[in-house]
């Protein structure tokens, strides 16, 4: 909950900012014989170099956390297969195809590094891990024809769920799953 | 000035546009009502109402902004209006074939119908080729039409001076019109996804009459759906912003917007970054080449800067300290770039792929879309709305604002899209019908969001009947005689 309500925070914070100012540049013209911005080349020229140096530097910062780099020179201590198809998801430590339908009862273990091997076998669907708070924790899609691989390090034990979070048909607010993390 | 076939066409557009938006109110409140559990409608009522909600949304704004910028064009070039006629027939025809497929076929893919969904029992067997059909004849409604009005700058500009480029030298022979310059970007924009729209159905159909022996691949099919999605969104957003530069100054009695080299070069960019920002939709698949989904941070991020140190900062030298008489007009074009740069804001988080990676697919996305939408481009085209039916008309001009108007529209627009925000930062799903048992406890924030919407509807409904009067004026002949 940390991080998605940091971000609402973010964001009511510079939209209250945003605002305000639109509030004060409004109320400014409605004051009789100003004469307008003084210097808005100069302005602007700052605004533009302080925007560019937010921005360069929140790229640095998040790029690196990218979910393509996490875990990515560790070996996964456990595999789980993840096939979605209309309106459930398989899990299984087998690979699951057409050919090989199966499922089973998922339990992985805690400060490990898991990997998820997720595919579709019919239309794009998500695979998204909740924790039992109804937290978002990790997500990737499932895509039919592809492998997603999801590694993710589940530090609290419990259950967690699995949600689709990519429209798939009618059934699509009804399909879920669970594993254990012990 | 004007011609009195391109008012009627025009005052025709914003009819339509009007009352099929108060349509896709409704049925935006339905469902988020639904979600609520205010009100029980079937699965899939609810996803056949969500295609037809999003679909049309992004159609009519879009027409919206190409029937601004057509009539705005006809200052600077020769446009026939037979086109935006041509257009709008198909676009009817068009939009009662999409609802004939939604509404009777029972077709509820989603307005983005992603490969390979509307293959996999969505509806009845003929919905999906009528739906398919019915998007083709809308795009070759606005593909005429862009490009229509695309040749007729080109033939009075290079396409050089039509991107600007002679403003980056000193003293430039000619100068473009800011509405030029961002028309062309716009239109250039549009005509290529609408181009990779034709695509998109092509493949459709090669699959669809194939019998089996030929399939697609769902990983091109979804970079070329969200190429398409988010390219058609964003330009028709630009295309509001092109009403902006040409009338606000002009409203506002300024000296009007001139193009300089900061404005070419923003302009110019916007068109790069648009045209590759769409692979933020991806991020969350991995197996997509990591060079895009860094292209897709880098390009949503910069996308910003033009926005924000020229256009938006045009705004506030426009504004501050320089007394304006406010009208309707000029402060929907002012709040609608308060409610943009906010739904920016909103979209900068979500293109963050480390926060994109808890965001994506909940609640934050149509949060961060209607904000820019709804309390930004519509704010747009409405502005250009209430000034045209002006034009339309013999009737006297309002002066005063209508402050309840404004109240019910920041009071209903921004409580509705802080619902969604609520919504995405307590991870619940976007598209859902009904919330899952674990977010029972927060169904009142759907329900909440419905209402807000119901405010915002009365501020859109003053607005109509402001400008209505005026606008059926427009086919008085009597009227029309006098004004030929």
């Amino acid at each position: 909950m940390k991080d998605h309500l940091f971000i609402l925070l973010l964001f009511l914070a510079i939209s209250t900012a945003i605002a305000g100012l639109f509030l004060f540049i409004f109320q400014s013209s409605r004051i009789e014989n100003e004469t307008g911005m003084q210097n808005p080349k100069k302005k602007r020229f700052f605004f533009f170099i302080i925007l560019a140096a937010i921005l360069l530097v929140l790229l640095s910062i998040t790029i690196p956390k990218s979910p393509y780099f996490i875990y990515a020179d560790k070996s996964p201590a456990k595999v789980v297969y993840v096939a979605a198809q209309q309106f459930v998801f398989l899990t299984s430590y087998q690979a699951i195809t057409l050919e090989n339908i199966t499922t089973e009862a998922i339990e992985v273990p805690a400060n490990e590094v898991v990997e998820f091997r997720v595919t579709s076998l019919d239309v794009n669907h998500g695979f998204a891990i909740y924790n039992d708070k109804a937290e978002l924790v990790t997500q990737t899609q499932a895509m039919p024809g592809y492998i997603n691989k999801l590694r993710w390090k589940f530090t609290t034990p419990g259950k967690y769920n699995i949600l689709c979070l990519e429209y798939c048909g009618g059934g699509h607010s009804f399909m879920r799953s669970s594993f254990t993390v012990k | 000035m004007a011609s009195i076939s391109l008012k009627r066409i025009t005052s025709t557009w914003i009819i339509t546009v009007l009352v099929l938006f108060v349509i896709a109110i409704i049925f935006g409140i339905t469902m988020r009502f639904n979600q609520g559990k205010f009100i029980q409608i079937s699965p899939t009522s609810f996803y056949s109402i969500m295609t037809v909600h999003g679909l049309t949304m992004i159609g009519i704004w879009s027409v919206a902004g190409l029937a601004a910028v057509h009539y705005l064009l006809t200052r600077y070039v020769e446009i026939p209006t037979s086109i935006s006629v041509f257009a709008f027939l198909l676009t009817v025809l068009g939009v009662v074939m999409l609802w004939i497929s939604a509404f009777i076929g029972e077709f509820h893919a989603g307005w983005t119908f992603l490969y390979p969904l509307p293959f996999k029992a969505v509806g009845e067997a003929w919905a999906t080729p009528l739906f398919l059909l019915g998007l083709g004849v809308l795009g070759v409604a606005w593909l005429v039409w862009s490009v229509g009005m695309l040749f007729q700058i080109l033939k009075k500009y290079t396409l050089s001076q039509a991107f600007a480029w002679q403003h980056f030298g000193s003293n430039p022979s000619v100068e473009t019109p800011p509405l030029i310059l961002i028309s062309t970007v716009s239109l250039i924009g549009i005509i290529v996804c609408l181009l990779s729209a034709v695509v998109l159905l092509v493949l459709f159909f090669a699959e669809y009459f194939s019998n089996g022996s030929y399939t697609n691949d769902p990983l091109l099919m979804k970079n070329i759906t969200y190429f398409f999605g988010h390219t058609i969104a964003n330009e028709t957003l630009y295309l509001g912003l092109a009403s902006l530069y040409e009338l606000m100054p002009e409203i506002s009695k300024k000296p009007k917007f001139k193009t300089t080299w900061y404005v070419a070069l923003a302009w110019n960019c916007t068109l790069v970054f648009i045209l590759t920002a769409f692979f933020h939709h991806l991020y969350m698949d991995f197996v997509q080449p990591l060079g895009f989904q860094m292209i897709g941070q880098l390009a949503s991020y910069f996308a910003s800067l033009p926005a924000a140190a020229v256009t938006a900062f045009s705004v506030a030298v426009l504004v501050y300290k320089n007394q304006i008489k406010w009208s309707l007009s000029n402060i929907l074009f002012f709040l609608g770039v308060m409610g943009w740069v906010i739904g920016g804001v909103g979209a900068l988080i979500d293109a963050t792929i480390s926060n994109n990676i808890i965001l994506h697919n909940t609640l934050w996305v149509p949060a961060h879309f209607h904000t820019y939408n709804a309390m930004g481009n519509v704010l747009f085209s409405l502005a250009f709305f209430v000034w045209v039916a002006n034009d339309f008309s013999d009737l006297p001009v309002d002066t005063d604002i209508p402050k309840y108007i404004i109240a019910f529209l920041l009071l209903g627009g921004f409580g509705f899209v802080l619902m969604f925000y609520f919504g995405g930062a307590l991870s619940i799903p976007r598209r859902f019908n009904l919330y899952p048992s674990e977010f029972n406890e927060w169904s009142w924030v759907a329900t909440a969001g419905g209402w807000f919407a119901v405010v915002y509807l009365f501020a859109i409904l003053f607005i109509f009947m402001t400008i209505l009067k005026k606008c059926l004026k427009v086919y008085n002949f009597q009227h029309a005689g006098r004004k030929q």
